[in-house]
């Protein structure tokens, strides 16, 4: 069998071309490849391809009893496990360290920065609250899994509604969703993800969005999850080569940026899909 | 039927397929590659089926179905060709599968098919297409009738129920076709033997499900 890629010739050409201030795919440095969104027959289901890159994420809620040293919030559990779809080099049930990134981020943007307001979640205190699972998997990877999948997990997130439930007293009604319209999760803010690679040698500046080959040789990634209004929420660099102050700032503003631009495009899709849906509110 | 092909990029080959207006699975094919040493095998390829649901961990139920589309697809491919490498299937549920029915175990074998289809790297045998077949009690009349797909209002008289492969090759034109039924697993809904199955019944069965399986083969075509 042949040697894992990437090649000798596929490494000197990558950082020549690199030098040279040229993208193999021909992108500029700081761009990302286009991001389309496709929205499933259910609400809640949503597949993001950033380029070659998929991740297919779905919410899903349940009612259950809450834990006792937090009565008045919802549950949220997030089941991201990459399969050897992605990659043949991903095995089940042996985290690779990509996917240990991966685990630890989504956790980070979508529960620990208080994405989701858990106090909605609650319908009785002490006795019933909203259960939310959100399923990521990753079905293609061609780089940069992880904003992919923390872009697909923000929009699944937006996307899905929760049955409507009335509390009278003690008793507790769910409505089905053909009866009264379901509504939607209540979003403290839209966070978005933004991976740089940087490479070795420290002439090449960092490139954001790096595609399969860039991944696989760079000298460090580091990771930005900010909302639209210019907060940052999670910088994650995890190893790699150190890179300078100022290197650091010009990363954030460009993600800064990309944040607004890319809320933009989700916000027109989300709405784009919700106008195509029949969904009368009386 | 809704049957497409998707070109995912680190695999060789991936389809997707569904009885009815939504795709229900998506699967992808790697092969032949690597295998690992304890699972290799001198004189054939191994093939390794993962079958994961939508929502929670792969459970028993996946498992089941892994192990039927393994035996399935050890008929379909050539094993010999390659020995010492590894085919390895991963079938992705895209809609919530709380229960695996016969008409998704009928829509993974399909789009298994269709994503060895799409690889081209791997030596078949043939074309496996399988349909769901449920027998209903008659309204009127003693002939129970045999029908493809299940409507709500059947449900009550629902009697048996199972999953039909059939491996298609050798069309010499497009009228005559040869196919021979490679698995299926026919079963009565009730217990007790008023409405049990035996042996005309299976046969009456397979015949119909063969015309089923035979549309679903033109439509990959």
């Amino acid at each position: 069998m042949r040697p894992p890629s990437p090649s000798i010739p596929e490494k000197e050409f990558l950082f020549s071309a690199l030098k040279q201030g040229l993208r193999l795919d021909g992108r500029e440095f700081f761009e990302t490849r286009p991001v389309t969104l496709t929205f499933g027959p259910e609400l809640g289901w949503v597949e993001c391809f950033l380029g070659q890159t998929r991740v297919l994420a779905q919410v899903d809620a349940k009612m259950i009893k809450p834990p006792p040293e937090r009565p008045f919030e919802g549950v949220i559990s997030i089941h991201s496990e990459i399969s050897p779809m992605a990659s043949s080099e991903f095995e089940l049930g042996r985290p690779s360290e990509e996917e240990v990134t991966i685990t630890r981020m989504l956790d980070k943007v979508i529960r620990r920065s208080d994405v989701v307001d858990k106090e909605s979640l609650c319908i009785l205190a002490g006795q019933r609250v909203w259960h939310l699972r959100l399923n990521v998997h990753c079905l293609s990877d061609s780089g940069n899994l992880l904003d992919c999948a923390c872009l697909a997990g923000i929009v699944a997130l937006k996307h899905f509604r929760r049955p409507d439930v009335e509390v009278i007293g003690e008793e507790v009604t769910v409505h089905h969703p053909t009866s009264r319209a379901p509504i939607p999760l209540s979003l403290h803010h839209n966070l978005y993800c933004f991976t740089f690679a940087f490479f070795s040698d420290t002439s090449i500046h960092p490139v954001l969005d790096p595609n399969h080959l860039e991944q696989r040789l760079n000298g460090g990634l580091i990771s930005i999850a900010l909302n639209a209004h210019r907060e940052l929420c999670v910088v994650q660099k995890s190893g790699g080569v150190p890179l300078e102050p100022a290197d650091v700032l010009r990363i954030v503003n460009v993600a800064v940026q990309k944040a607004k631009d890319l809320d933009v495009i989700v916000e027109s899709r989300l709405r784009e899909d919700w106008e195509g849906r029949k969904v009368e509110v009386r | 039927l809704i049957l497409s092909f998707d070109s995912l990029s680190r695999v060789d080959g991936s389809a997707r397929f569904g009885f009815g207006l939504y795709p229900q699975y998506l699967t992808s094919i790697s092969g032949p590659i690597e295998v690992r040493l304890a699972s290799e095998q001198p004189s054939q390829s191994t093939i390794e089926v993962h079958v994961r649901p939508l929502t929670n961990v792969p459970g028993t139920e996946s498992k089941k179905a892994a192990v039927i589309l393994k035996e399935v697809l050890q008929m379909e491919v050539i094993m010999e060709a390659n020995p010492r490498t590894l085919i390895q299937f991963v079938v992705q549920a895209l809609v919530p599968t709380p229960n695996v029915t016969d008409e998704l175990v009928a829509a993974m074998i399909n789009c298994c098919t269709l994503s060895l289809l799409n690889a081209g790297s791997v030596p078949m045998r043939g074309v496996i297409c399988a349909v769901s077949i449920v027998r209903l009690s008659p309204v009127k009349g003693e002939i129970p009738i045999y029908k493809v797909h299940l409507t709500e209002e059947s449900i009550p008289r629902l009697e048996a129920t199972g999953c039909f492969a059939f491996l298609f090759s050798d069309s010499v034109s497009s009228n005559t076709y040869a196919s021979s039924c490679i698995w299926t697993n026919w079963h009565s809904s009730y217990s007790g033997s008023a409405k049990a199955v035996d042996e005309d019944d299976l046969v009456r069965a397979r015949d119909v499900a063969r015309s089923a399986a035979r549309e679903v083969w033109d439509r990959m075509k």
